[in-house]
């Protein structure tokens, strides 16, 4: 068996964000550590395509090690689709994980509350989560087909490249849209100009017209 | 070890700083809207990239960090065990996700221009809007002025 040099080197970027965060990764593994302070809210934000796996876990990381973690070191988290829908709540945990099927494509968003103690504590949670071609049980696709690690690697290599040519037709299309729409506001714009030159014209004349019959009126002229 | 990272906001004045484990600043960039780079690391542990808002305007960030994982090549050479086509295959991982690095760049940066064209769509929609009903009431005030000019209470003082 043939060990494969591909060092997954586990690095563990650590954030310190005003309030919103939005993470592009949609087939790479990256834990993601960051601070919340007590009663304070982090919302961390992905794109997810429809019909794609995703993975979720979230963990408090003990600020001691060898002690237990203290029990008023917790946090609700939820996870909310785009359009509104629940799809995993949590309420005052300490660790947990979530996995579902995106039936809707669009931003997930995923929020984490402190829970508010006395002495405000800035908990670190670190959140790992997988989607696309990452989010795949490997693992039970070896054993079912007895594949060797290679063509495994292969496989995920070729799940990778699909994925690659799935986002070029997504960016294609989004640029077709976004030329449609530049050319509406161009003539929207031609149009409206135009417009503002015909009311302005008309608005001058009936300023005229209506002097002119006010001092017809008083005799003036 | 090779790292990518890009990040974007949606208005200049997020301040961006990466920190190495050793407590060096590797990078740092001051009331930017984004920005796309790479550099080695040359300490393994833990990086801290922290993103600081001054203002009070809540932000949006978008950003992505690439680890690459080149084999070493010099312990490919020593190891005779290693297959070349295991060696390949690690190769082709690594373009693919430099693809995907940059695929998400792009992704990004539409979806910013999107958010600019949309928002100036809206906004010259208003501001025409704003323009004429502008004209309408200085010219309608106009007119009211000139006749309050030669109406009778003011004609006995003025005109």
């Amino acid at each position: 068996m043939i060990i494969i040099p591909i060092i997954r080197f586990n690095h563990k970027p650590l954030l310190h964000l005003s309030l919103l965060i939005l993470v592009l990764f949609s087939s790479s593994i990256e834990s993601l550590r960051f601070e919340l302070q007590s009663g304070h809210t982090k919302c961390i934000s992905e794109d997810i395509k429809s019909n794609s796996m995703t993975v979720g876990k979230y963990t408090v990381i003990n600020p001691n090690e060898g002690y237990p973690l203290p029990d008023s070191h917790r946090f609700t988290v939820r996870v909310t689709s785009s359009h509104g829908n629940n799809f995993h709540y949590g309420d005052r945990v300490q660790s947990g994980q979530f996995a579902f099927v995106a039936a809707e494509s669009g931003d997930y968003m995923t929020c984490f509350w402190a829970v508010d103690n006395k002495p405000p504590v800035t908990l670190t949670i670190d959140l790992e989560w997988k989607t696309g071609v990452a989010a795949k049980d490997w693992s039970n696709v070896a054993k079912k087909g007895q594949v060797d690690v290679m063509e495994l690697e292969i496989k995920k290599l070729q799940d990778t490249v699909a994925s690659i040519h799935d986002e070029m037709f997504y960016l294609r299309e989004r640029e077709e849209e976004m030329q449609e729409l530049n050319r509406t506001t161009d003539s929207r714009m031609f149009w409206l100009s135009l417009l503002s030159l015909f009311v302005c014209l008309s608005v001058a004349g009936l300023q005229l017209w209506h002097l002119k019959s006010f001092f017809e009126k008083k005799k003036l002229i | 070890m090779d790292h990518d990272i890009f990040w974007s906001s949606d208005h200049p004045g997020i301040d961006f700083t990466v920190t190495s484990p050793g407590g060096n600043v590797i990078q740092s960039l001051k009331g930017t809207s984004g920005d796309k780079f790479e550099f080695k690391a040359t300490q393994s542990g833990i990086h801290k990239f922290c993103f600081h808002n001054p203002f009070s305007t809540p932000e949006t960030v978008s950003f992505y960090v690439h680890v690459g994982h080149i084999p070493n090549e010099h312990d490919l050479a020593k190891d005779e065990h290693l297959d070349p086509i295991n060696v390949k295959i690690a190769e082709l991982r690594e373009a693919l996700e430099s693809i995907i690095t940059e695929q998400k760049y792009l992704k990004a940066r539409d979806a910013r221009h999107r958010h600019t064209n949309e928002s100036t769509r809206k906004r010259v929609v208003v501001y025409t809007l704003l323009e004429y009903i502008l004209f309408v009431t200085t010219s309608i005030l106009q007119v009211v002025y000139i006749r309050r000019l030669f109406s009778k209470s003011f004609a006995y003082n003025r005109v």
